[in-house]
């Protein structure tokens, strides 16, 4: 494993800014968010936790052009690559279901595929627990394991770094001289680090009682015609913040622009909560109570995800929990639908 | 350099003829500058520059590659702009979507097709390659139902159609005028007298979605099998290839794994009617 101090990660930074425009978590109050690194300031945050907004964004934009006129071409922003620094694991895990939608099953979808091809992910371990932080309960680890280029576990002095793509193995060999191998006695630190970080997260699961993910097999199925929705649909004020906030919720809307001269369609990020989102031309909505469309929030992640793709949509990121006004709050509806009778 | 298709784009296409099938319902014929070939039963989203796109089953002949129709209820924004095309106005296509009616399973066997009201549409085109194959198949019967006899599309054709020898077709209308000497009651009135073997026949629904949801019920009561019921289900189908969401019904999405289901796929799946 490889090492690079935190004087020459500074350096690493200034590197990639030729190639990439570089993202960097930085703290503001309490929380963490993404911003375009230019100089190294005394906000960036590479390790501690998740930011609010997810790293999904980088890969398909809340908002972009995805054809003009009748034009066969791509039109692809002219811009360079992302640099994502410091993502954490819980939005990796977003990027696996992201890749079954836009990537690997039936179409693809070119704009995802440019983004992913060609943005570098260099993500971190957590450092900290924040209380909505859950991912153990759907058995993914507070530290990256896979799905990124390099990944840093912070410890005195600097970072390790571990390689996950040829991408990540090209870019230590070409800024060899910023890598230096690891010493005796950091391994041991990021152990202590990882399994501290572990234990804040198995403390959040056990005082909010989270059911974990063995126990979600057909719940959703089980629990469709119960109460639960209805309940917990009383606050909801079909915002849509839990699925524009959330790694894996991928829909989104086609917009043509409303000018006839210049055609050009948008796609937007969309969300199942929005009264229309399922309505036909006709009027007909098959979802047409708001505790429906709730409903259909949890049956597409806990429920026709798993069906189609092996996986659970969520990531126990906890920023659904975070975004919602309403305070309607997933670990507790995952905790009535595993246990209510 | 990326290669990648873009599957946004619309193509672009000339309105060849506006034709007004009912008071509601106009049947537009366009020419697309590339060639779109379609299996009948697949979908198309239209585009009206600047207002928007919505989907829409062509009701042409799949066989015509010159140009396609599509026939068209007034029902909202973008339906309502496509009722005031004219002749050489420049609309976009992009498509086709989904998977259309599978014919080949069709054969040897006897069909009966079963319309209401603007699910017409897709059937006209359905009907058209069935007779362009029609020794393939055993027997054709179609029963349609709508309103009143001023909302009855294609009449011509279907008139027409009353003369072919591999065809039996009958309609309805729920209420009828002066001139109407057929049938006067809802579709499920006029399927008793189609005589074919229920069990090893094929049945194929489109309509609005409680004339479907009744006419399913009939069928599988007169011994039609589950999975040899095909049903046209109308959702929001946007982007057409399985991502934006809207037409997710149970594990599919209307756009890539329909429009046309087979009943024992969906089944089981909540609110399929609504």
């Amino acid at each position: 494993m490889k090492y690079i101090s935190f004087d020459n990660f500074k350096r690493l930074l200034d590197v990639l800014k030729d190639e990439y425009s570089v993202y960097v978590p930085v703290k503001s109050g309490e929380k963490r968010f993404f911003k375009r690194y230019q100089d190294f300031t005394e906000d960036i945050v590479i390790a501690e936790a998740r930011t609010v907004e997810p790293a999904k964004a980088f890969f398909s934009r809340a908002r972009e052009v995805v054809a003009e006129g009748f034009k066969d071409d791509v039109p692809y922003a002219p811009q360079k690559p992302f640099a994502i620094v410091g993502v954490k694991a819980c939005d990796l895990k977003g990027f696996k279901v992201q890749d079954f939608v836009f990537k690997d099953h039936d179409y693809q979808d070119p704009f995802y595929m440019k983004a992913r091809e060609e943005n570098l992910i260099i993500s971190a371990d957590c450092s900290c627990a924040i209380d909505t932080c859950f991912c153990l309960a759907l058995g993914l680890e507070p530290h990256p394991t896979e799905d990124f280029d390099l990944n840093l576990s912070q410890i005195k002095g600097g970072f390790l770094v571990d390689v996950g793509s040829q991408r990540g193995e090209a870019l230590i060999e070409k800024q060899g001289s910023l890598f230096e191998d690891e010493r005796e006695g950091q391994s041991i630190q990021r152990e202590e680090q990882r399994q501290r970080v572990a234990k804040a997260v198995e403390d959040n699961i056990k005082m909010s009682a989270v059911p974990r993910q063995d126990r979600y097999k057909g719940v959703v199925e089980k629990k469709f015609e119960s109460k639960i929705w209805e309940d917990e649909a009383k606050t909801c004020v079909e915002c849509g913040a839990c699925n524009t906030i959330c790694p894996t919720c991928h829909c989104f809307l086609l917009y043509d622009q409303k000018d006839e001269q210049r055609m050009a369609r948008l796609r937007i990020w969309d969300s199942c909560m929005i009264k229309d989102f399922a309505r036909v031309a006709g009027g007909a909505n098959p979802r047409g109570n708001l505790w429906m469309r709730l409903r259909n929030r949890f049956e597409k992640k806990f429920d026709y995800f798993p069906k189609v793709a092996d996986i659970y949509a969520c990531t126990g990121c906890g920023r659904c929990i975070s975004a919602c006004p309403a305070k309607i709050d997933i670990r507790k509806v995952l905790k009535k639908l595993v246990n209510d009778a | 350099m990326h290669k990648h298709k873009n599957p946004y784009r619309s193509i672009e296409a000339e309105v060849l003829e506006v034709i007004p099938e009912t008071p509601s319902i106009k049947t537009i014929r366009f020419s697309p500058k590339e060639e779109i070939s379609f299996v009948t039963g697949q979908f198309v989203e239209i585009t009206i520059p600047g207002v928007g796109e919505a989907p829409f089953t062509p009701s042409s002949r799949p066989a015509v590659k010159e140009m396609m129709e599509v026939t068209v209820m007034k029902v909202g924004k973008v339906t309502d702009k496509i009722h005031e095309l004219k002749k050489g106005d420049i609309i976009g296509v992009r498509g086709p979507f989904g998977k259309g009616y599978p014919l080949d399973e069709f054969k040897g066997k006897e069909i009966l097709v079963v319309g209401g009201g603007c699910g017409f549409a897709p059937l006209r085109s359905l009907m058209y390659s069935l007779f362009d194959r029609s020794d393939e198949f055993k027997k054709l019967f179609f029963r349609g139902g709508c309103r009143t006899p001023k909302e009855l599309v294609y009449r011509d054709e279907t008139g027409q159609w009353g003369k072919r020898k591999d065809l039996n077709i009958k309609l309805t209308v729920d209420k009828g005028d002066d001139k109407w000497k057929g049938n006067v009651g809802v579709v499920t009135t006029i399927l008793n007298d189609v005589k074919m073997d229920y069990k090893e026949g094929i049945a194929v629904v489109c309509g609005p979605p409680i004339m479907m949801k009744f006419a399913t019920k009939k069928l599988l009561e007169m011994g039609f099998r589950e999975e040899n019921l095909y049903l046209s289900m109308e959702k929001n189908m946007s982007c057409g290839i399985g991502k934006c969401g809207h037409c997710r019904i149970g594990t599919y999405y209307a756009c890539k794994d329909g429009p046309v289901f087979k009943y024992s796929q969906i089944k089981g799946f909540s609110n399929i009617w609504d």
